[in-house]
């Protein structure tokens, strides 16, 4: 590698005469020996998967999850150093709680992507930190409906609240993915970890981002989460498929970031087997 | 000797030598709450055989003018408790939006809910996850808070009662006020209603093993009827209310109740104040 | 000599991504002596195996009760590990003083993590060198987590950590099955076992280097609302553990013929010497 030996990757925030701070792009190289994380956006909500490697026997089945919920509406989850994704979950529940704190309203997914965001910029700043060793996905479902103000406790104007226009539909699906470096994009299928190259592959594949918004279905999209995380994944090892879904208040989960029913789950990971067998017969 | 009025009752300069002005503070002391400003009135609840039954009344009164009649003073916490409010109602919002947080982040802990499957939604409610806040901790909870509030000389101006069940599955029912103090007992009511309705509430559930043969019907006849009582007697007070039925299947919460059959004849027999000639 | 540039803080990464000073603080682990923990479905249990510094001086303990509901083993620097348990203890007071009830477990372990994590991302500071495995119960049953210097927490139906506990893994690997289903006493003579796995070849488990901690939870009927009755967290020494000894060292006598020893009342044999 071009850096080593150049002393200018010794150092967080330091800058090599070419423009580059080493020190995130080895941070991106811990994201990339990561279990494989996908999230999927689609046409009624949010799809979140991760392929949890089983590093021992003595692991209590299903126990360790890795998708965390944020407020209510938000899931994340994360490839890379498992410690730093925890400490990214808690600092994403606080930025949620402050911003209902001074606008008593939900964080919106973009607002919660941004936040976070700046956060991990923040760590590339500094030699007195190391900057964040997980690429973060951020799915969430922001309310479309007229949202009560937390703290209300009677119908309020009856006009509701101001600076609406006519016609314009708020909220929806919403779909980030954050890298060590603070740099967040929007996305209609993000993946990251181990496979994402294959996983990039498939999700390309999709209906996600036609001129009239993706075509799959919250159920579609399930299955082929799944699926890809089965793709992504290197054959002789173990692992666990974590999934969580979110849907708008009308769908499955009411709003809220879930659990993958078991059965619907069960059912994704045996059409995904079967995918792989049907391709190794080919 | 300095005899303008500015002088009077302090201290001789002669004798003690001038007075340090810094002393005198032109802010005046920090205050905090003193009073409270909207407030809703009594909070009344009984416990049954299975939970607990507790109703309000919808009115938030700004002194004695009936400013807001559509003021939903019971909240539920976790869709397994409910916390019922009387006094200020802005320091109530702030509590529900301060449990709003709380159960949010009561939710972090038992992450990883899973979506009910459709052909459950049928049934009843589902049930919580178990070691969630009960109405037991929630009401301890709180009581740390409104003490602590206190302590800090900036109270929360409200009393609170707690219903829900306790660790052992039991009824649980339980107040908190302003002070911090706390009380628990078959039955309880706020403000007015800990004159009106108490002793009402007492007659069919005195001790806990009167409450534990109560039904659910009954209880809720009881506090009905104590809500008429209290209408007709209290005069910040209004004949819409919401009423809730806390169990292990969790919390019914109606919010639009109208009181029926009043009858107002006994005011008629009322001597000694209005425009009465005789 | 090759030099290691990337080994000096917690703040730098390798280009492999890597953090080397977190990787030699779980090295710190490793030089503890061994402990072992295990779960069924009602009980949790800790084991240990304790060190004199020279044969006059006292063993060093490595089970530490936090709160009526949890206990943690040790191994690697008992101080950092004394930070920890300090932590731990106040959190579970904290919250029965303002909520009224036990600790959840998972969410104790997570903030041992959080707190863990933190000095791997900050100059200045450097990660604790102690592993813990944290036993409890709560609402949801017993539990058991491994905690590393990392700030990685997991639960696990069993694990060993400290000098030679891959022995001590293995056999734990090998009856894994079983645990679930396994009665308090039963529990503890295969954490004793795996711990005898783990013993270099001319020790054995003796009252005055073995400990045992259990945690128990009876749940009630659900018609008597499903709640946990907790039986706090115990850690026995000398003589409370004598007769566990005894019977799993009955078991590993009879081994040649038998297989496994069962539930050998431990009488009849000398305790002492």
């Amino acid at each position: 590698m071009t850096s080593i030996g150049t002393g200018y990757d010794l150092a967080n925030s330091i800058f090599s005469p070419d423009g580059r701070n080493f020190q995130v792009e080895y941070a991106v190289k811990a994201v990339e020996n990561g279990g494989t994380s996908v999230g999927i956006r689609c046409k009624d909500g949010v799809v979140l998967a991760v392929e949890k490697l089983v590093t021992s026997k003595l692991l209590k089945p299903n126990a360790n999850k890795r998708i965390a919920t944020v407020d209510r509406h938000l899931g994340v989850v994360y490839s890379g150093m498992i410690p730093d994704g925890r400490h990214f979950i808690e600092r994403a529940r606080d930025e949620a709680r402050s911003w209902r704190d001074t606008f008593k309203t939900p964080i919106a997914t973009a607002d919660l992507a941004s936040r976070m965001g700046g956060y991990l910029q923040a760590y590339t700043l500094y030699q007195s930190v190391r900057p964040f060793g997980i690429t973060a996905i951020v799915g969430g479902f922001d309310s479309t409906a007229e949202l009560p103000v937390d703290g209300e406790v009677g119908s309020g104007p009856s006009v509701g609240a101001g600076g609406k226009v006519a016609g314009k539909t708020h909220g929806g699906p919403g779909l980030y993915m954050i890298e060590p470096s603070g740099l967040y994009w929007g996305y209609y299928g993000a993946a990251t970890g181990k496979g994402r190259q294959a996983a990039k592959a498939e999700l390309e594949k999709l209906d996600l981002g036609g001129p009239g918004g993706p075509a799959l279905t919250l159920e579609e999209a399930v299955k082929e989460a799944a699926r890809i995380i089965y793709v992504a994944h290197d054959d002789d090892k173990e692992f666990e498929l974590e999934m969580t879904w979110i849907s708008g208040s009308d769908g499955p989960t009411k709003g809220l970031h879930q659990e993958v029913p078991k059965a619907l789950r069960e059912e994704a990971e045996r059409l995904a087997k079967k995918a792989q067998e049907d391709k190794v017969d080919e | 000797m300095d005899h303008r009025p500015q002088a009077w009752g302090r201290p001789r300069d002669d004798v003690y030598g001038a007075y340090d002005a810094s002393y005198l503070q032109t802010t005046g002391p920090k205050t905090a709450t003193q009073a409270p400003v909207v407030t809703g009135t009594s909070v009344i609840a009984i416990k049954f055989k299975d939970g607990v039954v507790m109703a309000a009344d919808n009115l938030a009164s700004y002194g004695s003018l009936a400013r807001f009649t559509d003021v939903k003073r019971l909240r539920p916490f976790l869709s397994t408790s409910i916390v019922g409010f009387g006094g200020d109602v802005s320091d109530m919002q702030f509590l529900d939006r301060h449990l709003n947080e709380l159960a949010i982040d009561e939710a972090y802990e038992h992450d990883h809910a899973e979506t009910p499957s459709p052909s459950d939604d049928s049934t009843t409610t589902t049930q919580p996850p178990r070691g969630q806040l009960n109405a037991a901790n929630l009401h301890k909870y709180l009581s740390k808070l409104m003490y602590r509030r206190r302590s800090d000389f900036d109270p929360l101006w409200n009393q609170i009662l707690v219903a829900g069940l306790d660790s052992a599955s039991k009824p649980f029912l339980a107040s908190v006020d302003l002070r911090g103090t706390t009380f628990s007992s078959p039955s309880l009511a706020t403000g007015f209603g800990a004159m009106l309705a108490q002793p009402i509430m007492r007659r069919f559930a005195a001790t806990e093993e009167d409450a534990a043969k109560l039904t659910r019907e009954q209880a809720v006849d009881v506090v009905k009827e104590c809500m008429k009582v209290l209408f007709y007697r209290d005069a910040r007070s209004l004949d819409r209310y919401s009423l809730a039925v806390v169990t292990k299947d969790g919390v019914e919460l109606r919010e639009d109740e109208q009181l029926e059959k009043q009858s107002w004849a006994f005011a008629e027999r009322i001597r000694g104040y209005g425009t009465q000639t005789v | 000599m090759f030099r290691n540039n990337y080994d000096n803080d917690s703040v730098t990464f390798s280009p492999q991504g890597r953090i080397f000073q977190v990787e030699y603080a779980a090295e710190a682990v490793k030089q503890g002596s061994v402990v072992v923990g295990i779960a069924s479905k009602t009980h949790v249990v800790l084991v240990a195996i304790k060190r004199n510094a020279e044969e006059l001086s006292s063993y060093q303990k490595k089970l530490f009760p936090i709160d009526e509901h949890v206990g943690i083993a040790i191994a690697g620097l008992t101080s950092d590990a004394r930070v920890l348990s300090n932590f731990m203890k106040q959190q579970c007071l904290g919250h029965r003083l303002t909520y009224g009830r036990n600790m959840p477990v998972r969410t104790l372990v997570d903030m041992i993590g959080s707190k863990a994590q933190i000095n791997t991302q900050h100059y200045g500071k450097r990660p604790y060198g102690v592993g813990l495995l944290v036993a409890g119960v709560d609402e949801q049953g017993p539990h058991l987590f491994e905690f590393q210097p990392s700030g990685m927490t997991e639960e696990m139906v069993a694990f060993a950590i400290g000098a030679r506990s891959q022995m001590a893994r293995t056999y734990l690997e090998k009856n894994i099955d079983k645990f679930a289903e396994c009665g308090r006493d039963e529990l503890i003579r295969h954490g004793l076992r795996a711990l005898n796995e783990s013993l270099v070849q001319d020790r054995e488990l003796t009252v005055d280097n073995t400990s045992v901690g259990v945690a128990g939870a009876v749940r009630a009927s659900e018609q008597d609302g499903g709640s946990i009755a907790v039986e706090p967290f115990q850690v026995y020494d000398q003589q409370d553990v004598a007769a566990w000894i005894e019977s799993v060292a009955e078991d590993k006598e009879g081994d040649a013929g038998a297989g496994e020893g069962g539930d050998a009342a431990g009488e009849g044999m000398d305790v002492d010497s």
